[in-house]
C-alpha cells in the first residue's frame, strides 16, 4: 500500500515537473536572464528538469518494480 | 583524412562482420534470430536502446536545429527523451505483463491477441510501415548526401545509400537481432565519442564555455530563449513534439522490442535510467556544435554547416571518426527499424512466420529497397522528418496503450478511430486537410482526441 502512494507521488511530481516546463516560469519568451554558468534561464533550467525526471525514473523504478524483482 | 577513413571505416566494418558471425554461431533457432533469446542484460540493453533511439538526426540534425532554432533544441529532445525514459517504467511493466501471458511474435500479433481483433495488427503495421520506411530512408539520404560533398568525386549519393543498405542488410541478414544488439553496442559508444570530441574541438576554438554564449548572444539573442529567432519551439510545438516522442516505446515497434527482450523487470527499469542519463550526454554537446554554428556559419546551407562543423574544422583522424560514427548512426537505427518491420510481418503471419524465416528475410529486404527508393526523393530536413515519423506512429498510441492495459478485449471502437486518426494525420501532411484545427495544430489535436476516445473506450467496456 505504501508502495503504491510513494508511486502515486512520483507520477504526480513528473507530471507536474513536465507541465512546467511548458509554462512562462520554464520558456519565459524572449528572457535570458538569470544565467547560471553562463547558461541561459531556459537552458539551464530545463537541463535542471530533465535531470530531476531521469532521478524520479530511477526512484519510480524502485518503487514500481520492486515487488516483480 | 582519406588515409584515416579507410583505416576507421576497414577496422569499422570488419567488427561489425566479426561480430554479426559471432552471433551466428550463437543463433539456435528461429526465435534466436528474431529476439536475440530474450535474455539481454543492462548494458547491451541500454547501449541497443540508446543508439537505436538516436539516429543521424542526432548528428547531424541536432547540430543544424540547435543552430537554427537555439537553445529551446533541449527541450525539444533532451526533455522528451526524460520523460520517455518515465513512462518506459510504467509501460514496460504492463507490456512484460501482456508477453508473459501471450507471447511475442511483434506489436502487431500482440494487438491482435489483445483485442482479438486481426484489424487492430493491421492498422498498427500500416502505421508503422507508413512513418518508419520514410524514417529510415531519410537517414540514409543525410548521411549520403552529406558524403556526396565531402567526396564528390567518389560516388554519388544514391551510391552512398546503396552501400549503407548493403552493409546494414548484410551483417543483421548474417547474424539476426543479437548481430544487430553487439553492432548498437559499438554503434552507440561511437557515436558518443565523435560528439564529444567535436563539441570539445568546437568550445576550444570558440574559447570556452562563457565565451561561447557570450558571442552567440552577440550573434544571435534569440538563440538563446524560446521560441528562437524563427518562432518554431513555443508551447505548442513543443507539447506535440513532446507525446510524440514519449510514445516512440510505446508505438515504434524496435524500442517495444528492446523492453520485451530485456532479462527481467530491474534490467529493464536500469536501462531506463542509463537510456535517460545517455540522452543527456549525447544531445548535450550537440546544443555546443550548434551554437558554434551560429557564431562561425549563422548563414550556410545545411550541407555547408555539417560539412565545415563535422569535417573541414576537424582533424583529420577525427573528420574520419565523425564519417564512420554517421554511418554508425544511420545503421544502428535503420537495421532495427527494418528487422522489428520484419518481425511485424511475423506476427502478421501466424504460423508461416514462424515456420520459416525466409519470407520475413525476403520481406525485410523488400522494406530496405523501399527506403532506399525513397531516399532518392525525400527532404534534407532530417529533424522535421522525424518527428513527422515520431507524431505519425504516436497515433498507435492509446491503440497499443489501452489494448496492453485492458485484461480483456476492447472491441472494435478504438481500433476505427485510430484509422481514422491516422488517415486524418497523413491527409493533413499531404495538405489536403488543414495543418491546424482552430488554434491547435493537427498533430496535438488528434493525439489529445485519440487519448480521449481511448479513454472513454476503457471506461465504457472494463
Amino acid at each position: 500500500m505504501k508502495q503504491k502512494i510513494y508511486w502515486r507521488i512520483t507520477v504526480i511530481a513528473a507530471v507536474l515537473l513536465i507541465l512546467l516546463t511548458f509554462t512562462p516560469i520554464v520558456m519565459p519568451a524572449g528572457k535570458i536572464e538569470p544565467k547560471l554558468f553562463s547558461m541561459p534561464y531556459t537552458l539551464w533550467m530545463s537541463m535542471l528538469i530533465t535531470i530531476i525526471l531521469v532521478v524520479l525514473t530511477y526512484i519510480g523504478g524502485r518503487i514500481y518494480l520492486k515487488d516483480e524483482e | 583524412m582519406l588515409k584515416w577513413l579507410l583505416i576507421v571505416g576497414t577496422i569499422y566494418i570488419a567488427i561489425l562482420f566479426y561480430l554479426s558471425w559471432r552471433s551466428r554461431q550463437r543463433n539456435k533457432s528461429n526465435e534466436d534470430f528474431m529476439m536475440a533469446g530474450s535474455n539481454i542484460g543492462l548494458i547491451l540493453g541500454f547501449m541497443t536502446f540508446a543508439a537505436t533511439l538516436f539516429s543521424t538526426f542526432t548528428l547531424m540534425g541536432m547540430p543544424d536545429f540547435s543552430r537554427t532554432h537555439g537553445i529551446g533544441a533541449w527541450i525539444f529532445l533532451a526533455f522528451s527523451d526524460a520523460g520517455m525514459v518515465f513512462l518506459i517504467v510504467w509501460f514496460g511493466f504492463h507490456l512484460r505483463k501482456q508477453v508473459a501471458q501471450k507471447g511475442f511474435k511483434g506489436m502487431s500479433g500482440l494487438l491482435q491477441s489483445c483485442y482479438k481483433n486481426k484489424w487492430a495488427g493491421y492498422i498498427y503495421f500500416l502505421a508503422v510501415f507508413i512513418f518508419l520506411v520514410p524514417y529510415v530512408a531519410i537517414q540514409i539520404r543525410g548521411v549520403a548526401i552529406f558524403l556526396e560533398q565531402a567526396f564528390p568525386a567518389a560516388l554519388p549519393a544514391w551510391g552512398w545509400s546503396l552501400f549503407i543498405v548493403v552493409i546494414m542488410l548484410l551483417y543483421s541478414e548474417f547474424g539476426g537481432l543479437k548481430a544487430i544488439i553487439y553492432a548498437d553496442f559499438m554503434q552507440g559508444t561511437m557515436l558518443l565519442i565523435v560528439v564529444w570530441v567535436i563539441a570539445v574541438t568546437c568550445l576550444n576554438y570558440l574559447g570556452g564555455w562563457a565565451e561561447m554564449f557570450t558571442q552567440v548572444e552577440v550573434a544571435n539573442a534569440a538563440l538563446l530563449s524560446t521560441p528562437g529567432p524563427k518562432g518554431l519551439l513555443n508551447a505548442q510545438f513543443l507539447i506535440a513534439s513532446f507525446l510524440a516522442i514519449l510514445m516512440i516505446p510505446v508505438t515504434q515497434p524496435q524500442l517495444s522490442t528492446r523492453l520485451v527482450i530485456m532479462k527481467d523487470f530491474k534490467a529493464m527499469r536500469r536501462m531506463a535510467v542509463a537510456v535517460g542519463t545517455f540522452a543527456m550526454l549525447v544531445i548535450f554537446p550537440t546544443i555546443i556544435i550548434g551554437m558554434y554554428g551560429a557564431i562561425r556559419y549563422p548563414d550556410a546551407s545545411v550541407p555547408e554547416f555539417l560539412g565545415q562543423v563535422l569535417l573541414r574544422d576537424q582533424p583529420a583522424f577525427i573528420a574520419a571518426a565523425a564519417i564512420i560514427g554517421l554511418f554508425a548512426a544511420a545503421m544502428s537505427t535503420s537495421d532495427s527499424q527494418l528487422f522489428a518491420m520484419g518481425n511485424e510481418l511475423r506476427g502478421l503471419l501466424g504460423h508461416k512466420g514462424s515456420d520459416s524465416l525466409l519470407p520475413i528475410r525476403i520481406a525485410i529486404i523488400s522494406f530496405a529497397v523501399a527506403a532506399l527508393l525513397f531516399s532518392l526523393f525525400s527532404s534534407d530536413q532530417l529533424v522535421l522528418l522525424a518527428r513527422i515519423s515520431f507524431a505519425g506512429t504516436a497515433m498507435m498510441g492509446p491503440l497499443v496503450i489501452l489494448g496492453i492495459l485492458s485484461k480483456k478485449p476492447m472491441g472494435w471502437f478504438m481500433v476505427i478511430v485510430s484509422g481514422l486518426g491516422l488517415a486524418a494525420f497523413v491527409l493533413s501532411q499531404a495538405g489536403v486537410l488543414p495543418g491546424m484545427v482552430g488554434p491547435f495544430r493537427m498533430d496535438l489535436f488528434l493525439m489529445v482526441a485519440l487519448a480521449i476516445a481511448g479513454f472513454g473506450n476503457y471506461l465504457v467496456r472494463k
